[in-house]
């Protein structure tokens, strides 16, 4: 390794563990502890990268997680921050975006051109004719930055985890440690989350005495029980402090979302080193003070041999110490906060060669050193609704008053010692600490669990921290020529002056133009430079221009860990083990798993209208009603009638909202005294649960009933066909079948197959004879056993989803939700005599009353002409001749029953007589035609099969 | 995410409710014009200031709730119970 | 260390008492909203504001008086019951379930509805021997579901 330094202490590389890496194909060595960049650059690599848009030659800038220059591919893992990711044994690493090599690119051409590559190129160029646009798709389509995914990656685990911190510290270092251990001193519960992998902030760069600060500092942290997360960001804040933490140090995801309602924020960002803006700056050898000192210090790596440095403030008198312990020949020192004292950089396609200075003179190098500045990262406190106050003076913005429950401390409020930093951690670790006990007290006194509160709420602390001075610092932003602004985004100060003459005035308008600031560091590298040249280009100040606003990611986040652990709920009845057991199709009805068909629907169909076949319905919704109250319920939601509902009745019953529109439909039975039991669509239970609480509570808050969903508490089968009544009577005693003892429209409880307090309806969605019987959940499997055990000489088959469907449309029974939509009110279902005008109110009553005027949408049944032809569900109904739609196929099946097709339709009222001929436009184009039937039913209109 | 004050349970996630948005009272039925009920159903106030909003606590105790939000600054009021109606006049 | 256990409860006998506040059955009842308590081996649990959970047997109910308006359903067969108990069982919940689960949030007896992984559930702190446990209830129809995610929950602490 060309470039590593003989080892000295403090350095975060073990030299006693080699590591084996590849770089776009060539084999390299690294040590344990080396990030990807350090590890190439400490092999002589210089380029790292190609840019976004220009493709020109990129190498390391800042050297940390906020490198812009250092993406690369990691085997199948593309976009990895290579100054940030620490080398692993075997990585396979490329460069991305690079064609066909990362030394030799064609798209560097790019750069030869660059004039018709300004900002928002692609609202200017590629333009007409419009019918190359697919071939300029393609074309742009390979400019586009970014690695390669492999499809055939396979799924990583996912995770997260919620946690109520009373303070969460972001940022480790000095400030943020010693606020953390303040508050977890104070008895807060504390996380401190710090996105390198060790805390201690810059104090892993300094001195020796700095690093054993930082050591001191982290024992104490581990001592008081602060929950430490490295590797980790705090990427939101949102709303009342829910705060998200994606956290990568966790050995069983590769990166999860930590949910966290803090008590307190405390951002201790430090400050983030910003880059000057001057020709050639992007040129492989130019980096930042920190990135110089980081390189040496850190990871034993020599970056460069010959260096000129320019040093506005302190930390490049630091960047000049580190060079010279390192052997580097500090060829010049600019000490100043002049911006005519550097001009621009030259060199080649690999390197810097040379300085130009303002006085005339150049130099030669083969490194260049920025020190001009400080960013305060302000995005989280941004996030909490603070904006960023200037402050000329020191040349960086300032935090401004961000909301009670976020506090910022160290370096992002001012400057000072190490100690002062120390000290004002601390200070704001108390406040922090002081303010989460209020908090805490507020929350345990107001929430109806928690433990009881002990006295009175303690006062909340006011802010009386003393602020860390701001250094002064000359406003060093660019210097006389164009250089780039957004490394990332390949945004130079020509492309921001040039929108800004276009006409681009405010700030953010300019930010989404030319994408400045849009990139992987969101700015935390850019935005400053950004604001100050669009203040040069308009005669502004930069308090005047103002910032953009921050939202969430703090930093890129993977799609994984924003996805998490994937919860999709299913469910499954209690006889669900019996279908897995016996062939069955099965099919996801919203949540539930449901049987389709157990191999033949059109022989479960035959089975059940000649034998008997039993079906799993468990997913039907059933809410227990109680009260004296209930029949006045049941008038207000049903459009029908429900105060003279016998004990043993059932009904059925439509309901509509307030619009008028159908919400759902179902029979209702009176079980005993103020006792009913009401049954929904199975997709519709939980709405109507809902909508029964609404009304309950808010409308109607005297009427005495209640209500609970049981849906679940009964399995439910229902038996149907000319052979129900036998077989059930195989199963029960205590419950008299005779058809007048138990009429059409009845419900009775009793015992079946041994199995106390079912309910049993007799009603009749495929049309035949038929039972619906309720069984206490645990015990449905068994009684689903009996009866298939019971019946066999009866011909006894179960019959799934499929089947019944078909039965059911057989009937002209209509479906909610399949042969009414969103709407369709109530008369469209057809069903005028349940539409009780002259009942007091109900829900839907106005808009169905006013409808009933006017032309509605009607459901009618249908057949097609040709027995044969099967219209698709949804085929459009139209005007003979023309294209104006009339009407849809709603539900359409082939009825194994009467050997021809058949369907129900919605119809406008011109087209809904019985004969009418209707015209049918089938999905593969073909028109055909289909007659209205007189009766919804196709079989057995006057039903009765059913009512015997 | 906001945390929302059910009057039963206490703070909240609001991911646990379901926010029913403005409150308006429901006119008569019986008496209400076309104009009257369909304002009822469609139309919103939407103020940039103090707005009164239903809420349920749907992951908890289950109650219809309103309450008093600033749709500018996040500030909100103590809730009212279910008892106190006419959720604000339309 | 006491490790963590997961057990399925559900054919444990549970009966919902619904009552209005000037019933003799609220008042026989008792306990603040959120909370629960032991009775003869029956738990008790008020789990909304005029809605109680009784779990164990049917003999606290069989003795209560349901005058006024007061109501009582079986809830034994729509109602899962999954026990989580351990050391770590606060750790577990908190990979599911968005509460609060300190001490003094969640003390021993607390209980709330909240979402756990996706679906509605009611949760009840009944610690056993000292050692922190939690009774989630759900609808029964997601046994295979919510048992799945808590021991995918769980398995970030197995050995630990």
């Amino acid at each position: 390794m060309k470039n590593r330094l003989p080892s000295r202490a403090g350095e975060q590389i073990d030299r006693s563990t080699i590591l084996s890496f590849t770089w776009n194909g060539k084999k390299l060595e690294g040590f344990a502890g080396d990030t990807i960049a350090s590890a190439l650059v400490a092999n002589g690599v210089t380029v790292l990268s190609r840019s976004m848009k220009y493709h020109r030659p990129r190498g390391l800038l800042t050297a940390d997680y906020w490198d812009p220059n250092a993406t690369v591919q990691v085997g199948d893992e593309p976009n990895v921050r290579a100054a940030h990711r620490r080398l692993e044994d075997g990585m396979v690493v490329s460069a991305q975006n690079v064609s066909p090599s990362l030394r030799f690119d064609v798209k560097a051409a790019n750069g030869l051109v660059g004039r018709f590559l300004t900002a928002g190129f692609y609202y200017k160029t590629f333009m007409k004719p419009a019918a190359l646009w697919p071939r300029y798709e393609k074309i742009l389509a390979t400019f586009a930055p970014g690695g390669k995914v492999d499809l055939n990656t396979p799924h990583g685990y996912h995770d997260k985890r919620y946690a109520h911190p009373d303070v969460v510290v972001a940022g480790a270092g000095p400030a943020g440690l010693a606020a953390a251990i303040a508050a977890a001193a104070d008895g807060a519960s504390v996380m401190l989350v710090e996105h390198e992998h060790e805390v201690g902030g810059h104090l892993l760069w300094g001195t020796d005495d700095d690093r054993a600060t930082a050591a001191a500092l982290r024992a104490e942290a581990e001592a008081a029980g602060v929950e430490i997360l490295t590797n980790s960001t705090v990427t939101g804040r949102y709303e009342d402090n829910w705060v998200a933490i994606a956290q990568r140090s966790h050995p069983m995801a590769v990166e999860r979302l930590i949910k966290a309602r803090a008590k307190m924020l405390i951002v201790a960002a430090g400050t983030i080193e910003r880059p000057y803006v001057f020709a050639g700056n992007d040129l492989p050898g130019v980096m930042t003070s920190g990135a110089v000192q980081r390189l040496i210090r850190m990871y034993g790596v020599k970056p460069g041999t010959r260096a000129v440095v320019l040093a506005a403030n302190d930390s490049g008198a630091a960047a000049v110490a580190a060079l010279d312990d390192a052997g580097v020949d500090v060829a010049r020192v600019i000490g100043s906060g002049d911006r005519a004292a550097l001009v621009k950089a030259t060199g080649s396609s690999t390197r810097i060669r040379k300085v130009h200075m303002g006085d005339g003179t150049t130099e030669n190098c083969d490194l260049l050193v920025t020190a001009v500045g400080w960013t305060a990262p302000t995005s989280l406190l941004n996030m909490a609704g603070d904006r960023p106050v200037y402050d000329p003076s020191a040349a960086r913005f300032f935090p401004g008053t961000p909301p009670d429950n976020v506090l910022a401390t160290g370096g992002i409020t001012g400057d000072g010692t190490r100690d002062q930093l120390i000290e004002h951690g601390r200070a704001t670790g108390r406040l922090a600490a002081g303010r989460a006990a209020v908090v805490c007290h507020r929350l345990q006194a107001s929430t109806a669990r928690a433990a009881s509160v002990d006295g009175a709420e303690p006062s909340y602390p006011a802010d009386e921290r003393a602020a860390l001075p701001r250094a002064p610092h000359p406003e060093m932003f660019r210097a006389a020529t164009h250089g780039i602004v957004d490394y990332s985004e390949d945004v130079s100060s020509k492309d921001l002056f040039g929108a800004a003459a276009e006409g681009f005035d405010s700030v953010e308008l300019i930010k989404r133009f030319t994408t400045a600031t849009m990139g992987p560091s969101q700015g935390k590298l850019e935005t400053v430079n950004t604001v100050a040249v669009l203040a040069e280009a308009r005669g502004e100040t930069i308090a005047e221009v103002g910032t953009t606003v921050w939202r969430p990611p703090y930093a890129p986040i993977t799609l994984g860990a924003l996805g998490g652990r994937v919860f999709e709920p299913v469910r499954v009845s209690a006889i669900q083990p019996w279908h897995e057991a016996n062939g069955v199709t099965p099919i996801l009805a919203g949540q539930w798993i449901r049987p389709e068909h157990y191999g033949d629907p059109a022989e479960e169909v035959r089975n059940t209208r000649t034998n008997v076949g039993i079906t799993d319905v468990t997913p039907l919704g059933k809410l227990d009603l109680q009260g004296p109250d209930v029949p006045k319920l049941l008038s207000l939601l049903y459009t029908n009638k429900w105060m003279q509902l016998p004990v043993g009745g059932v009904r059925y019953g439509i309901m509509c909202a307030e619009d008028g529109v159908v919400l759902d439909d179902g029979v209702t039975g009176h079980l005993g005294d103020d006792h009913y039991l009401m049954t929904t669509t199975s997709s519709g239970a939980a709405t109507v649960w809902n909508w029964i609480e609404m009304w309950l509570q808010t409308e109607r808050p005297e009427w005495q009933v209640h209500v609970t969903p049981i849906t679940t508490g009964l399995a439910s089968i229902n038996i149907a066909g000319p052979n129900s009544r036998a077989l059930l009577g195989r199963l029960t005693d205590d419950i008299d079948l005779g058809p007048e003892a138990f009429a059409y429209m009845q419900v009775r409880t009793g015992t079946i197959a041994g199995i106390d307090d079912c309910i049993t309806w007799r009603i009749g969605f495929t049309g035949e004879l038929s039972y619906e019987i309720h069984v206490p959940s645990q015990h449905g499997l068994h009684v689903w056993n009996q009866l298939l055990e019971h019946g066999v000489d009866l011909g006894v088959q179960p019959f799934g989803l499929e089947a019944q469907r078909i039965m059911r449309l057989e009937k002209g029974h209509f479906i909610v939700g399949q042969d009414t939509d969103g709407l369709s009110k109530a008369p469209t279902t057809g069903m005028i005599p349940l539409l009780k005008l002259d009942k007091d109110d109900w829900a839907g009553k106005p808009e169905v009353a006013w409808v009933l005027d006017d032309d509605y949408p009607v459901v009618v049944a249908v057949q097609p002409t040709d027995p044969t032809v099967v219209p698709e569900e949804a085929c459009q109904i139209l005007r003979a001749d023309t294209i104006d739609i009339v009407g849809r196929i709603t539900s359409s099946r082939f009825s194994p029953t009467l050997g021809r097709s058949i369907c129900l339709a919605q119809v406008s009222q011109e087209f809904s007589e019985p004969g009418t001929e209707l015209t049918v436009l089938l999905v593969n184009g073909t028109r055909t035609t289909a007659r209205v039937m007189e009766h919804h039913a196709h079989f057995d209109p006057e039903g009765t099969r059913l009512r015997g | 995410m906001l945390l929302v004050p059910c009057p039963n349970c206490g703070p909240r996630n609001a991911a646990d409710l379901t926010y029913r948005g403005e409150s308006h009272a429901r006119p008569d039925p019986n008496t209400a014009t076309r104009e009257e009920w369909r304002t009822y159903l469609y139309l919103r106030d939407n103020p940039s200031g103090w707005l009164r909003e239903s809420w349920y606590c749907s992951s908890g105790c289950r109650t219809h709730f309103q309450i008093e939000r600033h749709t500018f600054t996040g500030e909100l009021r103590e809730p009212l119970l279910p008892g106190s109606k006419t959720g604000g006049e339309s | 260390m006491a490790d963590l256990t997961l057990t399925n409860l559900t054919p444990t006998p549970k009966t919902t008492i619904r009552a209005a506040a000037d019933t003799a059955a609220a008042a026989e009842l008792g306990l603040t909203f959120g909370s629960s308590e032991r009775r003869d081996g029956d738990l008790v649990v008020r789990i909304r504001p005029d809605e109680w959970l009784v779990i164990g047997s049917t003999a606290t109910v069989d003795a209560l008086d349901l005058s006024g308006f007061a109501s009582r359903i079986d809830t034994t067969h729509s109602r899962l019951l999954f026990r989580l108990t351990g050391d770590l069982a606060a750790k577990v919940m908190e990979k599911v379930c968005s509460l609060d689960f300190a001490d003094h949030m969640t003390p021993n007896g607390a209980c709330a509805g909240a979402s756990v992984a996706k679906t509605t559930c009611d949760i009840v702190r009944d610690d056993v021997d000292r050692v922190p446990s939690y009774l989630v209830l759900c609808d029964t129809s997601f046994r295979d579901y919510l048992r799945g995610a808590i021991e995918d929950a769980m398995t970030e602490f197995v050995g630990a």
